[in-house]
């Protein structure tokens, strides 16, 4: 029995539903791994933002942040079937994903040469330019609730999961010995979940 | 270890960080399968950071989601790809199809049982409406015969009987006169039907002269009507009943009578 047209009616329904249907995760999940294209869109269209910000506090710059953006998205599409589910949720990979790649890319040959340039052809507009990128993050990115966070939670949890700090580099970066980071992150996060939930 | 030593130790917030050894990580999925506990942990890091970086989100620039997509792999249909990949996966997408199949059928299924009911509705519909229609009839029926009744088992009620005259032997009537009220009732149910363009009508004598008591009704549309109320008489001596032209008339015609009775 030939099912394909049963097959494309329900593709059909998905296609009318899509602009406003809302995934649940595992069925996002299935349908990544199919490499569905409305599914891949309703990821970029639900997480690009978060992952936009991510990467521009990396990299204070509004422009470049976009490129690696589009370098992320293509790696989420093309890696999805290495994401495993149990290992921690799409958002909790997608991060990782792009934390690394970030860096990847901050520390390659090219970008290095171009900020190289860019240092010795004019350093003081570079330097406001980088002012006014953390301007901008303030003004867009902070909201109430990431106010009410103590600067060394938010500091630490910047370092560890948005900035690819090693536990050595947070360490030696805050000045918290090696050993208690696990424990002060720990409090970072508690502090952290109960900003969000008194929303 | 404790699931709640796991827990403060804090290696779960470095596993969400991504910064944990491999050794650890290990443990931690271990972990994460045998412990709902320290999986509801992890699960509640993992809202937090991304509640963290949503409220920190900045919208890329329009045209940055049409640049991927430029770049994605040219589309191939499914349909093509299936047979490609791994028999295990085309298993799944098999029984996918038949799925779909069968979903597809059970909702062709339910729309003709829906269709097939909803006719049985409209026809239960139609026959309560006609069911309602005939209890209303026989309930007016009824209130009609139990108001003759209580015409007739006033205790108040003197019965008197019209016999017929020369001209109309077989004809008799029944007038109900409720003596505190003088109202009067009559039963036609034994006069022959009036001829077309005639009607019966009841005359009192008072006093020794005829007084118009009102129309009968003896036919309507093929009902024969039982008793009715006529005009009221606070003392009379006699009724006749007359044959008259339609409508009735002022004075009786007395040749025309059809029965009589006295008190």
């Amino acid at each position: 029995m030939d099912c394909n047209i049963f097959i494309y009616l329900l593709f059909y329904f998905f296609n009318q539903l899509s602009a406003t249907f809302t995934y649940t995760e595992p069925v996002l999940v299935t349908l990544l791994q199919q490499q569905n294209r409305d599914a891949f869109s309703y990821l970029y269209d639900h997480y690009a933002p978060a992952l936009n910000g991510v990467i521009f506090r990396m990299v204070e710059d509004r422009e470049l942040a976009e490129d690696i953006l589009q370098e992320v998205f293509l790696k989420i599409w093309h890696n999805f079937p290495n994401y495993d589910p149990a290992k921690g949720r799409l958002f909790t990979w997608m991060l990782q994903l792009t934390k690394n790649l970030t860096i990847d890319i901050m520390r390659s040959k090219d970008y290095r040469q171009q900020q190289q340039i860019y240092g010795d052809e004019n350093s003081v507009s570079e330097l406001a330019g980088m002012e006014n990128g953390i301007g901008k993050l303030d003004a867009i990115g902070l909201n109430k609730h990431i106010l009410l966070l103590k600067p060394e939670h938010r500091i630490l949890i910047d370092l560890a999961y948005f900035n690819g700090y090693t536990q050595e580099e947070i360490a030696k970066q805050t000045g918290i010995p090696l050993g208690t980071v696990k424990t002060r992150l720990r409090a970072a996060i508690i502090e952290l979940k109960k900003i969000f939930q008194t929303e | 270890m404790e699931a709640k030593e796991i827990i403060v130790s804090g290696l779960l917030d470095l596993y969400a960080a991504g910064l944990c050894t491999e050794e650890e990580s290990l443990e931690v999925s271990y972990w994460l399968q045998q412990s709902p506990e320290i999986a509801a942990a992890y699960a509640g890091i993992q809202d937090g950071i991304e509640h963290y970086a949503m409220a920190q989100a900045m919208v890329p620039a329009g045209d940055v989601k049409e640049k991927i997509w430029a770049r994605l792999p040219e589309e191939v249909s499914v349909n093509r790809i299936t047979p490609v990949k791994q028999p295990s996966n085309s298993v799944i997408q098999m029984n996918w199809k038949w799925l779909a199949a069968a979903s597809i059928l059970l909702l062709i299924g339910s729309g003709i049982v829906n269709l097939l009911l909803y006719q049985h509705v409209q026809t239960l519909a139609i026959v309560n409406e006609q069911t309602t229609r005939e209890l209303a009839d026989s309930r007016k029926g009824l209130n009609s015969l139990q108001a003759d009744l209580q015409v007739m088992q006033n205790r108040y009620t003197e019965a008197v009987k019209l016999n017929g005259v020369n001209a109309t032997p077989n004809a008799t009537a029944k007038i109900y006169w409720l003596k505190n009220t003088g109202e009067v009732y009559i039963d036609p149910a034994n006069l022959p039907d009036a001829p077309a363009g005639n009607q019966y009508q009841l005359w009192a004598i008072v006093d020794g002269k005829p007084v118009d008591a009102g129309l009968i009704v003896t036919t309507h549309k093929g009902n024969t009507y039982r008793i009715q109320k006529m005009k009221t008489f606070g003392h009379a001596q006699a009724f006749a009943i007359t044959l008259e032209k339609e409508g009735g008339s002022l004075v009786p015609s007395l040749e025309k009578m059809v029965v009589m009775g006295k008190l």
